[in-house]
């Protein structure tokens, strides 16, 4: 009785696994699409988790968005289907919204595609000096978007790659006055004291315009203390 | 033989016993069945208690937690609640779609309106414009987080022919929305008179209340949002309000506030000489200031408001207490009864700290709404006197060195006490990280902060005091000069002389309803309808308003010196608010799910998703 117990599980089990993965044989996307999005070239820096693109697929009943996280350097990476699709750059980053301006994208196996956008505001940081408990950086804000303002200009330091305003160890909102717009301005800030044991710490800047909800970020700098 | 005797009874009995045919139609006793529930006012009224009790609301209904996100306070219980002092409001920050409760009460209304045959008509039509207010009320609390929303009045029945469209119901104007409420309010409140003594159930105040309020944030939104420097629009409408609809919205809400003062039937609760008490009495009473209230019921019904937020060293539990504490901000902001600015004064012109004979006397001739809202140093609470130090402040010969005792209640080198029981005491949970505790909404009663019993003083969704605030605020906007009336009215109530404020401006009904109505639900939704929020909460590390701060009280151990054993008061940014507070435009509206959104493409997304 005990062995018949013991052969019938052991069915069962085989029973199970013969047949109850009928769900999972689906073939997994193969195709990679991947690149940055970019303004004249350069990647743009934006906050984790925060904007996104959006990929749609025509031709099939179920109808859905296929979103693209973008990396807090600008690159990014979706898993597809070969097939064509179609890329809406939606509101809410840096940038200019351009919804009813629709890329096309082929995607046949590794497929690299840059994106273009139009953000308000660029900023870019120069060289960055640290003496005596203290950062002296050079940073450059460029107008793109005649119509914006800025709103404010932020620096950050974090203990982690990631870092903005979302995740951040100390930030400081710039003065504006006597920001040259265009130009090389350059600014210090103490190191917090609770960041001065660091080893390292990682450094970045944001500029927001009026007009949008997400800080520009220039990409991160690590700092060796 | 004998079994066939027995036999024979038997199937006598069988054949007898069924001749009945009641017997066997009996009716059910667990379920019931339309035609019962609809015409039995006692079952009517249980199905809308359950609605009353799922009237939505965005942090209110003293939920702690969330209230700690968005007003003048910040969260001092738990560590690993930390977050809320860490974080920046999502894409879905108070995100509400409840068309599952839409769909309920459209059920219930065609129910009514089917099987009703029994109940008389001014019941049936009681319920019915009851069922409609908390339909009313449901579409302005998605209207507010969400702008305009789909208009669903009946149930949408899928016929299974295959083509989904009927049911895809586009996103109404946000105008659209707030006219839905307006004649729907207009058309059931002469119907709901039958509740006017209550205040619980809706009634046709409560109908005016909610015209009251949701014509104001009409107007408001119609107003300032033009005035931005983007106005946050669609082009359909969907969200955004032209601006020329302000002035009927405002004078709409300023008819149904004037409607509710002049009544007569509610009174701004003025009964004890004692202003600051008098305050907190005014929620804690159950009186006849509140217009619409959800009830609790010791035993049955109760909220954990007090167990959540009581002065540490006053909880009858041996858990939780000081979770929300309020901020400096909030303190600062009650004015001085003279009408002079409420920043304290902590320090002298040239930066000295300016020693106080008591704990409380830098809190001297302030509004007393101040008492009826936080326990501040040296006042008392459950009549024990609360013990709020932060330490000593021992004089170094030339500036004070702010010494916290190990140990919370412990006493300094000199006999005397180092650190109050209560704290307010850096990065600690369970003690107030600010120096300050609820008072507001925090029961008195015998075992309210217990979890065993908890407390049951009065939500008020609605009460008199609101409607001042509306009334005055609306009539300013039409340059009524009654506006002025409403506001000193109220700040009478508080302690101020009579005639106040002679010359309203924005700024003191804005500040005006921050302290009369902190923690009731407002603050968030006022910031959003002036369109301020992205200006008072703008993610500045440097900001007054976007912080929270708190004041360290310190006693002065100076000895031979007139200063000792005087205090001296501290700003402080406490180390457990880590974040500015970031208010983007993405969040005056709510994303829409996406699962929504894909399955009604008529719908389109808010500004900025």
């Amino acid at each position: 009785m005990k062995k018949n117990i013991g052969y019938l599980l052991f069915t069962l089990g085989l029973v199970l696994l013969a047949s109850g993965c009928e769900y999972d044989n689906f073939e997994e996307p193969g195709s990679l699409l991947k690149g940055n999005v970019v303004y004249n070239g350069e990647p743009i820096g934006v906050r984790t988790n925060a904007a996104q693109m959006e990929l749609w697929q025509g031709g099939y009943a179920l109808e859905r968005n296929i979103p693209i996280y973008i990396d807090q350097d600008g690159s990014y990476s979706v898993a597809l289907f070969d097939g064509q699709y179609k890329l809406v750059r939606k509101e809410g980053g840096p940038w200019q919204a351009e919804l009813n301006d629709t890329l096309i994208i082929d995607v046949r196996g590794q497929t690299e595609f840059d994106i273009p956008v139009t953000p308000f505001f660029t900023i870019e940081s120069g060289d960055i000096q640290e003496s005596e408990n203290s950062l002296t950086a050079e940073f450059s804000v460029d107008q793109i978007v005649e119509s914006a303002n800025i709103e404010s200009v932020r620096l950050y330091l974090g203990t982690s790659l990631l870092t903005d305003q979302n995740r951040n160890e100390f930030s400081q909102t710039l003065d504006l006055t006597g920001l040259d717009l265009n130009q090389q301005n350059s600014f210090s800030v103490e190191i917090p004291e609770n960041l001065r044991d660091k080893e390292y710490l990682f450094f970045r800047m944001g500029v927001r315009s009026t007009l949008s909800n997400e800080f520009y970020y220039t990409q991160v700098e690590k700092i060796i203390l | 033989m004998k079994n066939s005797y027995i036999i024979t009874i038997l199937v006598f009995f069988l054949l007898t016993s069924c001749n009945d045919e009641k017997w066997l139609e009996r009716d059910p006793q667990n379920l019931i069945t339309d035609e019962q529930l609809w015409n039995d006012p006692q079952l009517i009224q249980s199905l809308l208690a359950n609605y009353y009790d799922r009237l939505p609301s965005m942090h209110g209904v003293f939920n702690t937690g969330g209230m700690s996100e968005i007003d003048d306070a910040m969260w001092s219980g738990h560590y690993d609640s930390n977050w809320r002092n860490d974080f920046q409001y999502g894409d879905d920050y108070g995100r509400y779609w409840d068309y599952g409760f839409i769909r309920d009460i459209n059920l219930a209304l065609d129910n009514i309106a089917q099987y009703s045959t029994e109940l008389d008509e001014t019941k049936k039509s009681l319920y019915t414009a009851e069922l409609r207010y908390i339909r009313a009320f449901v579409y302005f609390e998605m209207v507010k987080r969400m702008g305009g929303v789909p208009l669903v009045t009946e149930q949408l029945i899928y016929d299974f022919k295959g083509d989904p469209s009927s049911l895809q119901v586009p996103r109404a104007k946000e105008s659209e929305v707030y006219d839905f409420i307006y004649t729907e309010l207009e058309t059931i409140k002469d119907d709901l008179e039958g509740n006017n003594a209550s205040q619980t159930r809706a009634n046709s105040f409560t109908a005016l209340a909610l015209e009251s309020r949701a014509m104001l944030y009409a107007a408001s939104i119609a107003k300032y949002n033009n005035l931005m420097s983007a106005p946050i629009t669609l082009p359909g409408g969907e969200v955004g309000i032209p601006s020329e609809k302000s002035s009927d919205y405002y004078t709409k809400s300023l008819a149904a506030s004037k409607a509710i003062i002049n009544s007569g039937n509610y009174v701004l609760y003025d009964e004890n000489p004692d202003k600051g008490a008098n305050f907190y009495e005014m929620l804690m009473t159950k009186n006849r200031e509140v217009l619409f209230a959800k009830d609790f019921e010791l035993s049955l019904k109760t909220h954990r408001f007090a167990y959540d937020n009581i002065v540490r060293s006053l909880t009858e539990d041996n858990e939780s207490s000081s979770n929300m504490t309020p901020s400096l901000n909030l303190v600062e902001s009650f004015e001085y009864l003279d009408g002079s600015d409420g920043a304290l004064k902590m320090q002298d012109g040239s930066g000295a700290y300016i020693a106080y004979e008591g704990i409380n006397d830098i809190f001297e001739n302030k509004d007393a709404r101040l008492y009826g809202t936080v326990v501040y140093p040296g006042t008392n609470f459950k009549s024990t006197p609360v013990n709020i130090q932060a330490g000593v402040a021992v004089w170094e010969g030339s500036d004070y060195q702010f010494l916290a005792a190990p140990n919370l209640g412990g006493t300094y080198e000199d006999g005397a006490l180092w650190t109050g029981f209560d704290g307010p005491r850096n990065d600690a949970q369970d003690v107030s990280n600010t120096g300050f505790y609820m008072r507001k909404f925090v029961s008195e009663a015998p075992g309210a902060s217990t979890r065993g019993v908890s407390a049951v003083n009065w939500w008020p969704w609605f009460r008199l005091g609101e409607i001042y605030l509306n009334a005055a605020e609306a009539a300013f906007e039409l340059n009524d000069p009654e506006a002025v009336v409403y506001i000193n009215s109220l700040r009478e109530r508080a302690g101020f002389g009579a005639n106040s404020v002679e010359a309203l401006s924005n700024d003191i009904i804005r500040n005006e309803r921050r302290v009369e109505l902190a923690f009731e639900d407002h603050r968030f939704f006022d910031l959003k309808r002036w369109r301020i929020a992205h200006l008072v909460w703008d993610g500045n590390e440097d900001s007054e308003d976007a912080i929270v701060y708190g004041l360290f009280p310190y006693r002065i151990v100076r000895p031979g010196h007139p200063d000792d054993s005087k205090y001296v008061f501290d700003k402080v940014r406490p180390t457990r608010f880590r974040r500015a507070r970031f208010f983007r435009f993405a969040n005056y509206y709510s994303s829409i799910d996406q699962n929504v959104l894909n399955n009604n493409p008529k719908l389109i997304r808010n500004p900025f998703h």
